[in-house]
């Protein structure tokens, strides 16, 4: 054969990436069951809505501060995000006390708290990067009656969790609704969703509203900087496809007098 | 005195030469900037993948600009580093979190490149004669990235790093007898604790930046000795005008300034869409479990590193053997420092190199990518015993090197094809009788590596045209490659 082999790289490449797609999905032929992920509720977070940022933050200092902590957030911190001034935010907010520049700490004693429950209450701040937005808001919405229990509560995506069900006043009790799956790998009824029991001192609507408030706040302050950077970020985007598009046509008009395709190919500027 | 002489201009380049003459005196900026920009002839036909050494010092800068900025802001102690970054960092001091943002993104970016980099010197046949040593300090250079990541991944205290940390240290317990000690040493404690955390961040911060200065210099001055490689292989030094430049050869400056600015700025839009956008990179730049504090009594499910090691992470754990599987990665740095001596056709450029090994080149890449798609999967038992699999694949790739070096008949291919498989399949049957992984689990991914090597070498015993290097090599450079 004379001079180079052609090669049809495109076909090769396609080849391979579709032994490398078979390769990938076979392995869940063979994987074990492991344990059945019960489905999400999903929702999205607008952090323009600031009444409900508002209200999540009230909803938090109400119903999370008790046990939990946001020790990476300045309580003086929120009033701008929060559009609120320093007396409203003593007033409605800061229901135990804390000093205007402190950390928002919960005020129950950690020792306290794994007495009762054996485990501590983790800290909030950074959970919504944790968790993420949908699981939490599954989270809030689906604890359920568990008998064998020892707060007699159970939750839907965490389960035998600590935490017993502090919004059963205001939701009511719920009742698991379950579905053959795994746990462990082991196949057994596990709850994938909740059925009301009882009524509540909230409608459905509000706690969901509720629910999706708090959501909204821990989703805020995992990252308060985040429509800061995003609104930041455009114009830097901006700035730099303006600056690369000059580049580009400061390059071409340099090596405009470099690339002279003499015969087609061969690039002749430096002939001595 | 003629007019032009008094333009203000004039006057701003008569000082300007005489400021760069006071200069010169009394230290060679001149003649440095001429030797390595001005007077520095590079090959003229450079393509995309000669951007990365450029972006790659981009990225070094950021990385020393950003992290003395973090370095003042945190707090080496168990106690103080979690919140000192969380609290202090991301929010308590002023464009803290954008600063850490370019920094994380940073990491992740410095790899990308390398990688990309890495295997354009692969492609184009960069590490042979007389660049062996270019491509060595190159590994050196990759090597001390991956400590200073590995350092600098335990700094933020959350449980990824402490866990992450944990395991690492402990494959110093690998080596027989003094593993113990080596381990409790290196830790400074028994446990991963403040003496640890004292030392990571004296290392991150002091000790491994002052190397990668130092080698990265040492590279340059490796890569200005020997001359740019390109991507036809020619060696432009060898068809000089009389004056001694080579013909094919282009100033650095301002011909590959003027380009690398180009792909500054696209590089610089990507890199920035994650700084501002996604900073986390989806869970693949942050772990999402760091964002829990370190507890020593709680381990989690599952310790992974970050995505640049996962293919390491699968060898490693492609054998249930401390030792062995230590081994097993660390031969994968040894493959590509021994790359030079694998590897030692004449010819360069894989353009001009043959049909099956151009698949083999792209072996490389698809089975590396393949290896960290599967550390990413959970350490239950198909995962491990692919990715056990998919190393052994990724070793035949450079295992197959030395065979395309020169024509090889079909006994001798033949030959090859027997050993590699017996050997792929030796290293199998140890493992099964080592009780390591069952035949039934065994089984399920032995084909890879077997079917690879048929995949290479037997198109070379039915067509052996499909193993032989181009039969003429440019003199001088082409743009894409040689027609006919």
């Amino acid at each position: 054969m004379r001079g180079v082999h052609r090669i049809d790289f495109s076909r090769v490449t396609v080849g391979l990436l579709a032994l490398f797609a078979f390769a990938l999905t076979s392995p869940p032929v063979f994987a074990g069951q492991g344990t059945t992920e019960p489905p999400l509720k999903h929702m999205t977070v607008n952090l323009h809505d600031k009444a409900a940022l508002r209200q999540g933050a009230v909803y938090f200092a109400h119903q999370c501060l008790a046990c939990h902590s946001l020790q990476g957030v300045r309580f003086a911190e929120l009033a701008r995000p929060l559009g609120l001034t320093k007396k409203q935010m003593q007033e409605s907010i800061n229901t135990t006390g804390i000093r205007w520049f402190d950390t928002i700490t919960s005020p129950m004693p950690v020792a306290l708290i794994k007495k009762f429950l054996h485990a501590p209450a983790p800290d909030l701040t950074v959970i919504s990067k944790i968790r993420g937005v949908d699981w939490l808001y599954t989270y809030l919405t689906s604890f359920y009656v568990d008998p064998t229990r020892f707060t007699g509560a159970n939750n839907v995506v965490f389960y035998n969790t600590a935490m017993p069900d502090v919004f059963a006043d205001l939701q009511g009790l719920q009742a698991p609704v379950k579905k053959m799956g795994y746990r462990y790998s082991q196949r057994l009824k596990i709850a994938v969703g909740v059925r009301p029991l009882t009524k509540g001192t909230m409608t459905p609507v509000q706690f969901d509203r509720m629910a999706k408030d708090i959501v909204t706040f821990l989703y805020y302050v995992g990252y308060p900087h985040e429509q800061e950077s995003h609104k930041i970020g455009l114009w830097v985007l901006g700035w730099l496809a303006g600056l690369t598009v000059l580049a580009y046509i400061l390059y071409k008009l340099y090596w405009r007098r470099v690339i002279r395709p003499e015969g087609g190919r061969w690039w002749s500027y430096w002939k001595h | 005195m003629s007019r032009s002489d008094t333009l203000a201009v004039n006057w701003v380049n008569t000082k300007f030469k005489e400021f760069v003459a006071w200069w010169d005196e009394r230290l060679p900026v001149r003649s440095l900037w001429e030797q390595h920009m001005t007077g520095y002839p590079a090959p003229k036909n450079f393509n995309v993948w000669y951007f990365f050494g450029s972006l790659l010092l981009l990225v070094l800068v950021i990385q020393l600009v950003t992290g003395i900025f973090l370095a003042i802001h945190y707090q080496p102690n168990p106690n103080l580093a979690y919140w000192s970054v969380l609290r202090g960092i991301m929010r308590d001091s002023r464009w803290g979190w954008l600063i850490r943002n370019f920094h994380i993104v940073g990491g992740s970016a410095f790899f990308v490149l390398i990688y990309l980099h890495m295997f354009r010197g692969i492609m184009y046949g960069s590490y042979k004669k007389p660049r062996e040593l270019l491509w060595l300090v190159g590994v050196a250079i990759y090597l001390v990235l991956a400590g200073e990541a590995f350092l600098g991944y335990l700094l933020p205290w959350g449980q990824m790093s402490y866990w992450g940390s944990t395991a690492v240290m402990n494959f110093a317990t690998a080596f027989p007898i003094i593993g113990k000690a080596i381990a409790t040493w290196l830790r400074g404690s028994f446990v991963v604790g403040l003496p640890t955390l004292n030392r990571f961040f004296v290392f991150h911060v002091f000790l491994l930046p002052l190397f990668l200065l130092a080698l990265v210099l040492i590279h340059i001055i490796a890569l200005h000795q020997v001359g740019s490689n390109n991507p036809d292989g020619v060696e432009i030094h060898k068809n000089e005008n009389s004056s001694g430049w080579p013909r094919d050869g282009i100033p650095f400056h301002p011909y590959y300034t003027v380009k690398d600015t180009f792909a500054v700025g696209a590089f610089l839009l990507i890199f920035s869409f994650f700084v501002f956008y996604h900073p986390g990179g989806w869970g693949l730049i942050i772990d999402k479990l760091n964002f829990i504090p370190a507890n020593g009594l709680h381990t989690p499910a599952d310790i992974h590193p970050l995505w640049f090691f996962l293919p390491y992470y699968a060898a490693l754990r492609g054998i249930p053997n401390k030792f062995y599987g230590v081994l097993a990665f660390v031969f994968i740095f040894v493959m590509f420092a021994a790359l030079p001596w694998l590897d030692r056709n004449p010819v360069k450029s894989m353009r001009y190199r043959s049909f099956l090994y151009k698949i083999n080149l792209l072996a490389l890449p698809v089975s590396f990518l393949w290896l960290g798609v599967i550390a990413y999967g959970s350490a239950t038992e198909p995962n491990m015993v692919s990715g056990l699999h998919v190393t052994e694949m990724f070793y035949a790739v450079f295992w197959l090197l030395p065979y395309f070096n020169k024509p090889r008949s079909r006994g001798v291919t033949v030959a090859w094809l027997l050993i590699l498989e017996s050997f792929v399949w030796l290293i199998d049957y140890w493992l099964y009788y080592t009780h390591a992984h069952g035949w039934a689990l065994m089984l399920q991914t032995d084909w890879i590596p077997a079917a690879y090597l048929i995949l290479i070498l037997l198109p070379a015993i039915i067509w052996p045209r499909l193993a032989r290097d181009a039969p003429r090599l440019p003199e001088r450079l082409t743009a894409g490659g040689l027609t006919h």
